[in-house]
């Protein structure tokens, strides 16, 4: 095992992150924004979440061929849910007197979401997208089945020839992975939510 | 000046306003009082449009709010209220210049503008400018929820319960301060409550509701010394002491019901009146109940002859004011010593109560002490 297997594994997270806060916010801002949406919206990333990992991953791989993009894809998909539901719900949560002031000192609704919801709905955002880390660092391991790399690789091979330390080194990376993004997180999370 | 025309609103096909009209000219301060769900609320939000006007118009300036653009129009009208909804992601300054902000101001012209609000109420910039909502008490958050409605100079100001979830020595001091500001910068303010001291403390006019409707427009004063009907006196009533020694007019100061008698009786007859209620005058009136004079036991001892018609001995030389003539009148008569008692009079003359050394007494007990 290698530290270039723990780098692309982080590499896999890490994008699947970014894209997931790239899609997730703005779809959670419109759930939030337009109530004909938002059924739809929450639905159907309630929906994504329920699909196995496994067969999601499949299905991509038809369509674009095994390598990384593959399961950053499936990742993005597979985590919208955490950050989709927060951003929402983060929103919809603020105090209505503050939203009311914020549209009676004459705020349009784009410059109160920026200036005002957002800012105060961050800590709850984040929230989601802890939950969305740590969720694809184990749903990542999948990747390797899809030609994706990272640590599911090691773990695979290890149960292939039967090899438990393989199998243990894999699986403490992956958890000593999770844990520290957890507890980091955690930390910061708790910071944003006493400011 | 601010005209509401014929202004309704339903929610669920249930009114909640009921076509209301009322004008305030600029620069008064008009408090809008009435039991909960009266209504109130309601009336303040649609000026700044939070809520529609489902019939009628409104016009600031002779200018059909609904022609403004929206974000302008709420630009120009402050907006307090009783939740404060200070931004807590931003601080006191950045909460203070919201809407010069939003107006495009420049960064001098904001930070100038903090610093002289700030020190009109005696918050010094360096201690209070870069904390957040949070950080100050409840009510220095709401000095400064009334600092940034007023922050871009905006004629009109709205303000719905501001004060109604401080404790009382910091609501009184608030209340001076806005009472300060507003005459200082010649505000128009359109103020909610549900507390009549604070309607009487503040207002230049109130604005009485109940179930949509309007039921007086009066200045405070007015409104205590002839409230319109029963909702509104019981409403007053619930107040300590309703009267105040200054507003007090002669109707507040007398007894009632008061003893007359006609002037067609006979000299004997009223001795006999007299003897039997111990008093030594009466009060005369005609057959309609108009107000003739008063006869003494004095003159009809020495004028009167026994079974002659009292008229010729009604004397008209005896004290009387109108039941709306400031109270002082009569207190000042009274003191004259010469007379027992002042009669209080209709405008047409006819007799509603007097006014003794006992009934001053006790109506101005009734200032010091609450009502007896
Ligand atoms: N969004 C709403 N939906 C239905 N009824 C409402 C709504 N807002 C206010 N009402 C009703 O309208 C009436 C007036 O409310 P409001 O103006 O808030 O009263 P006030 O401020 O005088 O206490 C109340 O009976 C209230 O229940
Ligand atoms: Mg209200």
């Amino acid at each position: 095992m290698s530290w270039t297997l723990i780098f692309q594994h982080l590499y896999l997270v890490i994008m699947a992150t970014i894209g997931t806060i790239v899609i997730g916010l703005p779809l959670g801002v419109l759930a939030y924004l337009n109530k004909s949406f938002n059924r739809l919206i929450l639905w159907s990333v309630d929906i994504l979440q329920t699909l196995p990992a496994l067969a999601l991953l499949g299905v991509i791989m038809v369509f674009i061929g095994g390598n990384s993009l593959t399961v950053i894809i499936g990742l993005i998909l597979y985590s919208l849910l955490p950050i989709v539901r927060n951003t929402y719900v983060g929103l919809t949560n603020i105090d209505p007197a503050i939203k009311e002031a914020a549209t009676a000192m004459g705020m349009g609704k784009f410059y109160k979401l920026i200036h005002v919801e957002l800012p105060l709905a961050f800590p709850v955002v984040f929230t989601g997208i802890r939950i969305a880390v740590v969720t694809s660092i184990g749903v990542a391991v999948f990747g390797t089945f899809v030609g994706g790399g990272g640590l599911g690789s090691v773990i695979y091979r290890g149960i292939h020839i039967q090899n438990m330390n393989l199998i243990m080194s894999g699986t403490l990376s992956l958890m000593a992975m999770a844990i520290i993004f957890d507890f980091s997180m955690a930390w910061i999370e708790k910071k944003l939510y006493q400011k | 000046m601010i005209e509401y025309k014929n202004i309704h609103k339903e929610y669920q096909g249930v009114s909640v306003i009921n076509n209301i009209n009322f004008k305030i000219n600029n620069g008064e301060f008009v408090v809008l009082i009435g039991p909960s769900g009266c209504g109130k609320t309601t009336t303040l939000k649609m000026l700044n449009r939070l809520i529609k006007i489902d019939s009628g118009e409104i016009y600031i300036d002779n200018k059909n709010i609904m022609e403004v653009d929206i974000e302008n129009l709420r630009r120009n009208i402050g907006y307090v209220i009783q939740q404060i909804g200070l931004f807590p992601n931003m601080t006191i300054e950045e909460n203070i210049c919201v809407v010069p902000k939003l107006l495009k101001w420049d960064k001098d012209k904001c930070n100038n503008r903090v610093h002289e609000l700030l020190s009109m109420v005696s918050m010094p910039y360096e201690q209070y400018a870069k904390k957040y909502p949070k950080e100050l008490s409840g009510g220095q958050q709401q000095r400064i929820g009334v600092l940034r409605a007023i922050a871009a100079k905006p004629p009109i100001i709205l303000m719905d319960e501001p004060f109604g979830a401080l404790d009382p020595i910091t609501r009184d001091i608030l209340q001076d301060e806005v009472k300060d500001l507003q005459k200082k910068l010649n505000l128009t303010v359109i103020f909610v409550t549900h507390d009549m001291d604070e309607a009487i403390k503040l207002a230049d006019t109130i604005i009485f509701m109940d179930k949509g409707d309007i039921l007086q427009i009066a200045s405070p004063e007015e409104m205590l010394r002839a409230p319109a009907n029963e909702i509104i006196s019981e409403f007053m009533g619930k107040r300590g002491n309703f009267l105040d020694a200054e507003n007090m007019a002669c109707s507040d100061l007398m007894r009632t019901p008061v003893f007359t008698i006609k002037d067609d009786k006979k000299t004997l007859e009223c001795i006999e009146i007299m003897k039997k209620r111990q008093i030594d005058s009466l009060i005369v009136v005609d057959k309609a109940g108009i107000f003739q004079g008063v006869v003494t036991i004095e003159s009809i001892r020495s004028k009167g002859k026994a079974g002659e018609k009292i008229n010729s001995l009604i004397s008209k030389d005896f004290p009387t004011v109108l039941q709306d003539d400031v109270g002082k009148t009569a207190f000042d008569l009274l003191m004259d010593k010469k007379y027992d008692y002042v009669i209080v009079l209709t405008r047409d003359n006819s007799v509603v109560g007097i006014i003794t050394k006992s009934s001053l007494a006790k109506a101005l007990a009734s200032v010091v002490w609450g009502e007896m």
